[in-house]
C-alpha cells in the first residue's frame, strides 16, 4: 500500500484536462461542451490544491482554487442564459447549426 | 487595515467605476422615463472622473508601489494603460449613441452602459494585476463580461450566434491558460510575478527550463485569445461580425490594449530581467522565438484573409488580427523601446479603429448595409465623411503623417535595432504592411472611384456625428504636433514595477 503522492495528484488532472478538451472538440450539442470546458477548468483546480498540498507550503494554491470555482460558475451562468436565448431563436442546442456567421 | 487603506488610496479610478456602475445599474431600475439621459451622463461623469483620478495617480505611482499584498501594482506603466483604457471608453460613450446605432436602436439603455463600465473596471484590473491569480480573475472578468455585451441584440441571431462562439473559444483558451498557470505555481510555489522572476533567475536545471517553457506555450493561449492572435483568432472575425458595432469597436481597442499591457507585465515582468537596453531572459527560457512565430502568422493569416472580404465588419476584424500581430513585435523585441512602441501603436490604433468604425457605424445608419459594394459613390454623397474614413484607413496602413505610422516606425525600429538576427522578422512585417494596404485602397478606391448608388438619396449627417467623425479625424493628425510630449511621456512610462 503506498501513499498518495503529488504525481497522482497530476496524472489524474493531466488525465481529466484532456477529457475535458476531447469533450469540447468532439461534442456537438453546447451543453456538453460546457461540461467539457468545467473538467478543463477543475482539472487546473486540482492541480492547484495539490500543489499547494506537496508544495511550498503557502495557501496561495487553494486561495486560486476558491476564485476559479467562482469563475466557473460565473461562466457557467452566461453561458448557459446565451444557449438558452440561442436555442429560443433556432429551436437547436446543435453548436455546427450556428453557421450563419462565415466567411 | 493599513494595508487596504494605503492600497484604497493608490485604487481610486476602480473605486470611481465600481461606484458608477451601482449607480447605473440602480438608476436603471427606477423605470422612470428620464432614466436613460441620467444613465448616459452618470456613464460619461464616472468615466470621465476615473480619468481624471488615474492622472492624479501619476506622481504617487511614479516609483511604483504595490496595493493590497501584492496582488496589483501602482506603476507608471500600468497609470499609462489606465489612462488609454479609460480614454477608449469615454470615446466609444461619446461617439456611439443610441441614435446613431441602427443595431442598438430601441434596446435597454442602463444594461449597456453598466456593462461597459464593468469591461472598463477589470480592464483597468489587468492593467494592474501582478499575480497570476489577480491576472486570471480580471481576463475572465473581461471575457465574461465582453460576451453579454456582444449577445446585447437578444432577438438577433447573429449577436447570440457570436457570443456563444466567442465564449466557446474563451473558455478554450483560458482553460488551457489556467492549467498552464497552475502548472507554472507548481514548479515555482508562488502565484506573484516578480517572485516568479526571482525564482526562474536563481539556479534552474534544463529540464525544468524545458518544463517552464512549455507552460508558457499553454499560458500564451489565454493572452492569444485576448488581442485575437493565430491560432486563438477564430471567434475574432465572426464575433466582430456579429456584434453590434458600437461593442465591435470598443472590443477592437480596448480588451486588446489590457491584454497587451497584461503580455507587458507577465513577459517583462516575470520571465525576463529589467536592463537599460535589450533586456535579459530569466532563466533562459527563449519564449520571444515563439512569440515571433505567433506574430508573423498572425499579420500574415489576418491580411491575407483581409484581401478578399466584402463585409466591412469582417474586413476591419481581419485588419484588427493583423494589427495585433505588428503590435506583438513590441514584445518581441523585449527592450525599453519596444514597450515604448506598442504604447504608442495602441493609443495610435485608439483614434484610426473607433474613426473607421464609427463611419461604418453611420454608414450602416443611412443605408443599412455593411457591405463594401454598398459604399460605391459614397464620395459623391458624403464627401467630408468619405474624406474622414481617407484619414483612418491611411493611418491604419501607416502612411505619413498621421499617427498609425508613428506606431509602426516605433515596433519596426524596436526589432530592427536589435540586430541582424531579427531583420527577417521587420521585413516579414514591412510585406505585410504592403499587402495590408491594398485591402485598404480598396475601399478608398470603392468610396471614390466606382459608380454605384446614384439614385439614392442624399446623405444628411447629424452636427454631433459630424463633429465626432471631424474630431477623431484631426486626432489622427494633430498628435505630431505635439509629438515630443507624447513620446515623452510614453518614455516615462517605461518603469514597470519590480519589487515585492
Amino acid at each position: 500500500m503506498t501513499a498518495i503522492t503529488l504525481p497522482h495528484y497530476l496524472v489524474v488532472s493531466a488525465a481529466l484536462f484532456s477529457l475535458g478538451m476531447l469533450g469540447i472538440l468532439t461534442r456537438r450539442n453546447a451543453v456538453n461542451v460546457l461540461m467539457g470546458v468545467e473538467l478543463v477548468l477543475n482539472s487546473a483546480n486540482l492541480n492547484l490544491v495539490a500543489f499547494s498540498r506537496f508544495g511550498p507550503g503557502n495557501l496561495n494554491g487553494q486561495l486560486f482554487a476558491v476564485f476559479v470555482i467562482v469563475i466557473a460558475a460565473a461562466e457557467v451562468a452566461v453561458a448557459l442564459a446565451i444557449v438558452l436565448t440561442l436555442y429560443r431563436l433556432r429551436r437547436t442546442p446543435n453548436l455546427d447549426e450556428a453557421d450563419i456567421l462565415k466567411g | 487595515m493599513t494595508e487596504v487603506l494605503r492600497s484604497a488610496a493608490l485604487f481610486t479610478p476602480e473605486i470611481a467605476l465600481t461606484v458608477g456602475l451601482l449607480l447605473v445599474v440602480l438608476v436603471d431600475a427606477f423605470g422612470a422615463p428620464w432614466r436613460n439621459a441620467v444613465g448616459r451622463f452618470l456613464t460619461v461623469a464616472t468615466l470621465a472622473l476615473a480619468l481624471v483620478l488615474a492622472v492624479r495617480l501619476l506622481p504617487a505611482g511614479s516609483h511604483g508601489a504595490s496595493i493590497f499584498s501584492g496582488m496589483a501594482v501602482v506603476d507608471p506603466l500600468g497609470v499609462f494603460f489606465k489612462v488609454l483604457l479609460l480614454a477608449a471608453s469615454l470615446l466609444t460613450v461619446l461617439l456611439f449613441t443610441f441614435r446613431n446605432s441602427r443595431e442598438l436602436f430601441g434596446l435597454g439603455h442602463g444594461e449597456f452602459y453598466a456593462l461597459l463600465i464593468a469591461v472598463t473596471l477589470s480592464n483597468l484590473l489587468m492593467a494592474a494585476s501582478n499575480d497570476i491569480v489577480m491576472l486570471y480573475l480580471s481576463l475572465e472578468m473581461v471575457s465574461i463580461t465582453s460576451y453579454v455585451m456582444v449577445a446585447y441584440m437578444k432577438g438577433d441571431r447573429m449577436s447570440n450566434e457570436a457570443s456563444l462562439k466567442y465564449l466557446l473559444f474563451g473558455a478554450v483558451s483560458t482553460g488551457a491558460m489556467l492549467y498552464g498557470l497552475s502548472l507554472l505555481y507548481g514548479m515555482t510555489g508562488t502565484t506573484s510575478l516578480p517572485q516568479i522572476q526571482e525564482f526562474l533567475a536563481g539556479d534552474l536545471s534544463a529540464q525544468s527550463r524545458k518544463a517552464v517553457y512549455l507552460t508558457t506555450f499553454l499560458i500564451t493561449a489565454g493572452f492569444g485569445f485576448k488581442v485575437a492572435a493565430v491560432p486563438f483568432h477564430f471567434w475574432c472575425p465572426d464575433v466582430y461580425q456579429g456584434a453590434p458595432t458600437p461593442v465591435t469597436a470598443f472590443l477592437s481597442v480596448a480588451p486588446k490594449a489590457a491584454g497587451f499591457a497584461i503580455m507587458l507585465r507577465f513577459f517583462f515582468g516575470s520571465l525576463a530581467q529589467a536592463g537599460t537596453g535589450p533586456w535579459d531572459l530569466a532563466g533562459t527560457i527563449d519564449w520571444p522565438q515563439l512569440l515571433m512565430v505567433v506574430s508573423v502568422l498572425t499579420m500574415t493569416v489576418g491580411n491575407v484573409a483581409a484581401l478578399t472580404q466584402t463585409n466591412m465588419k469582417r474586413l476591419l476584424a481581419y485588419s484588427s488580427i493583423a494589427h495585433a500581430g505588428y503590435i506583438m513585435m513590441g514584445v518581441v523585441a523585449l527592450s525599453q523601446n519596444g514597450a515604448r512602441g506598442m504604447m504608442i501603436y495602441l493609443a495610435a490604433y485608439l483614434f484610426m479603429n473607433l474613426g473607421a468604425f464609427l463611419v461604418v457605424t453611420l454608414v450602416h445608419l443611412q443605408d443599412g448595409t455593411f457591405d463594401l459594394r454598398d459604399y460605391a459613390g459614397l464620395y459623391r454623397r458624403a464627401p467630408l465623411l468619405t474624406v474622414a474614413m481617407g484619414i483612418f484607413l491611411l493611418s491604419l496602413v501607416g502612411i505619413p503623417p498621421f499617427v498609425g505610422f508613428m506606431g509602426k516606425l516605433y515596433v519596426f525600429a524596436a526589432i530592427v535595432e536589435r540586430g541582424p538576427e531579427y531583420w527577417w522578422y521587420a521585413v516579414a512585417g514591412a510585406v505585410n504592411a504592403a499587402i495590408a494596404a491594398f485591402y485598404y485602397f480598396r475601399i478608398m478606391k470603392t468610396m471614390v472611384i466606382d459608380a454605384g448608388n446614384e439614385t439614392k438619396p442624399a446623405f444628411p449627417l447629424a452636427f454631433a456625428d459630424g463633429a465626432a467623425v471631424f474630431l477623431l479625424a484631426a486626432a489622427n493628425l494633430l498628435p505630431l504636433f505635439f509629438w515630443s510630449g507624447i513620446e515623452g511621456w510614453a518614455r516615462q512610462s517605461l518603469t514597470l514595477y519590480a519589487g515585492r
